[in-house]
């Protein structure tokens, strides 16, 4: 059969973002795929150079349209270690249960992605709404509803408002008793299961010479996550479980992170439960002269999509000299999936791509 | 202990490598551009099988750029992994004559990395089996990353004015 050149995207139905992938198919078969980014390069590390510490901020939770909290996270972690900035109790904690929180919102845009992929249109918008009784909270929170910049170097920007963790938990109660509806409907229906089982593998030793982390790595059976290989805020005061799945097709990294979210909000709960008392704020200097002495750091947290690191230098000034995320798509979408999509068939490309949370702003920065 | 020796072992099967501990006890290991794939594929023997991120610095005062290579470890029981945390390489090349040769053959995820720092800052990695452009639209006299690439003045000498269309010729 004859050897054809087929453009997947940057506009297509079947994927979300701007990214494109080049296909060489036989028929419906895929012999060769290259990813082709860059069609959201905004240039961020290059522009943080030009910008104070502090001034960052609102560029940092824009890299990632999807899930702002734990790049601000990683930002402010890697300042704090540069500065040598100690926290208050109570702020690690409450940076815990806000990046939960975030996990949830992103997990569940994420579901709505991939739903809406699969053609399950009803759950798609179920998840939309859910993620939206999520948003009110940070609305409530922090004044904005998707980029929020509430975590500073020194804790977080106020505290909890009165009676905020109540509303929090009523919230997460009235999107778990629609976990049924969503397993009956999604999760559980043979739909689902037909369209996904077997499909778009990656071996454990694939995923690990690849660089995969997250899902991709947690789908075939191995339990890494930094949130327990690295602990950072309050993870290492309270216990969790991280859900795994042995054959690492679709089906796998798409109930990992059913079993993730499901997870979190119990975290979440335990969470609340252990809040310490005191203040959540550490004073820092006068942002405008604040000037942080030499040094390099590499820090990281488990995202949404896995492992996101920072890699900040600083030359002793009042702007960083050279920032680069290490972000969790970036190899799941360059590497791992033009491996994984040879051999597919056609009509799974956005089946495995939306499985491996491939993200393009994540990619391109 | 695991922890002093792998820095003894290093010392001993390396010549010509600085291997120091910052104020957070991290290790970094400062080696020439010629031994870096050895280091990496030594390394990734001892257990640190997880490359984490490639990345570049222009230090243009000094002019040279400096490679990281950022090491962690998939295996968290990993003894001396726990004890040592993340292993930083770093190497420095001439701005004048940046090549160095690319670790694919140890990292295989280090393919996107090299493509991105060879665009952006114009480091050639000899072996590598795809150096065409990741991320960007045009061309640039000086690749963007650079500190010699000042963004603002490109953006008005660029935006600014009305770009020049060549005739056609018919």
């Amino acid at each position: 059969m004859r050897e054809v050149e087929l453009f997947f995207g940057p506009q297509h139905l079947g994927m979300v973002g701007n990214f494109s992938i080049t296909l060489n198919v036989e028929g419906d078969k895929i012999l060769k795929a290259t990813a082709d980014p860059g069609f959201l390069h905004r240039g961020f590390e290059k522009l943080m150079e030009y910008r104070t510490w502090m001034q960052n901020f609102p560029l940092v939770c824009r890299i990632n349209v999807v899930e702002p909290d734990h790049m601000e996270m990683v930002y402010a972690m890697a300042v704090e270690k540069l500065a040598g900035i100690e926290l208050p109790e109570r702020a690690e904690w409450i940076r815990s249960i806000y990046l939960e929180l975030a996990r949830v919102g992103s997990h569940l845009f994420g579901l709505w992605a991939y739903s809406n992929m699969l053609g399950f249109d009803t759950v798609a918008q179920w998840a939309m709404y859910h993620r939206d009784l999520i948003l009110d909270l940070f609305e409530e929170l922090t004044g904005g509803r998707v980029y929020h910049i509430y975590i500073w170097p020194g804790g977080v920007r106020r505290d909890f408002p009165e009676g905020f963790t109540d509303r929090m938990v009523e919230t997460l109660h009235s999107i778990g008793k629609c976990v049924p509806d969503y397993n009956n409907t999604f999760f559980n229906n043979p739909l689902f299961y037909e369209r996904t089982r077997g499909i778009g593998k990656v071996s454990r030793e694939e995923a690990e010479k690849w660089g995969g982390v997250g899902q991709v790595l947690r789908a075939t059976g191995k339990p890494f996550d930094i949130r327990k290989v690295e602990p950072y805020a309050a993870y290492d005061k309270v216990d969790f479980d991280i859900p795994t799945r042995e054959e690492g097709d679709v089906y796998s990294r798409i109930m990992v992170i059913r079993d993730e979210m499901i997870e979190s909000v119990h975290l979440i709960f335990k969470l609340i439960e252990g809040l310490p008392k005191g203040e959540v704020y550490n004073k820092v200097p006068n942002p405008f002269k604040w000037k942080i002495g030499e040094g390099e750091s590499y820090v990281r947290v488990e995202s949404s999509r896995g492992e996101l690191g920072l890699y900040l230098v600083s030359d002793g000034g009042d702007k960083p000299y050279r920032v680069h995320f290490r972000t969790p798509s970036y190899s799941h979408g360059l590497t791992i999936l033009e491996k994984a999509l040879e051999g597919a068939n056609i009509s799974d490309v956005g089946n495995i791509m939306i499985s491996m949370y491939v993200v393009a702003p994540e990619i391109d920065r | 202990m695991n922890k002093k020796n792998l820095i003894e072992e290093l010392k001993l099967t390396f010549a010509d490598i600085r291997v120091n501990e910052d104020k957070n006890d991290t290790i970094k290991i400062h080696a020439k551009k010629e031994q870096v794939k050895t280091i990496l594929l030594y390394l990734k023997n001892y257990g640190y099988d997880h490359l984490a991120l490639v990345s570049c610095v222009d230090w243009i005062n000094k002019k040279e750029f400096e490679l990281i290579y950022i090491l962690t470890s998939y295996n968290d029981n990993n003894e001396t992994y726990k004890e040592t945390g993340d292993i930083y390489l770093k190497t420095k090349i001439s701005r004048d004559k940046s090549e160095v040769e690319t670790v694919i053959g140890v990292f295989e995820n280090a393919e996107p990395y090299e493509r991105e720092i060879h665009e952006l800052f114009g480091i050639n990695f000899r072996g590598h089996p795809r150096l065409i452009p990741l991320f960007l639209e045009r061309e640039y006299d000086v690749p963007p990353f650079r500190k010699d690439f000042d963004t603002r003045k490109y953006v008005e000498d660029f935006f600014n004015s009305i770009p020049v269309i060549p005739e056609e010729k018919a």
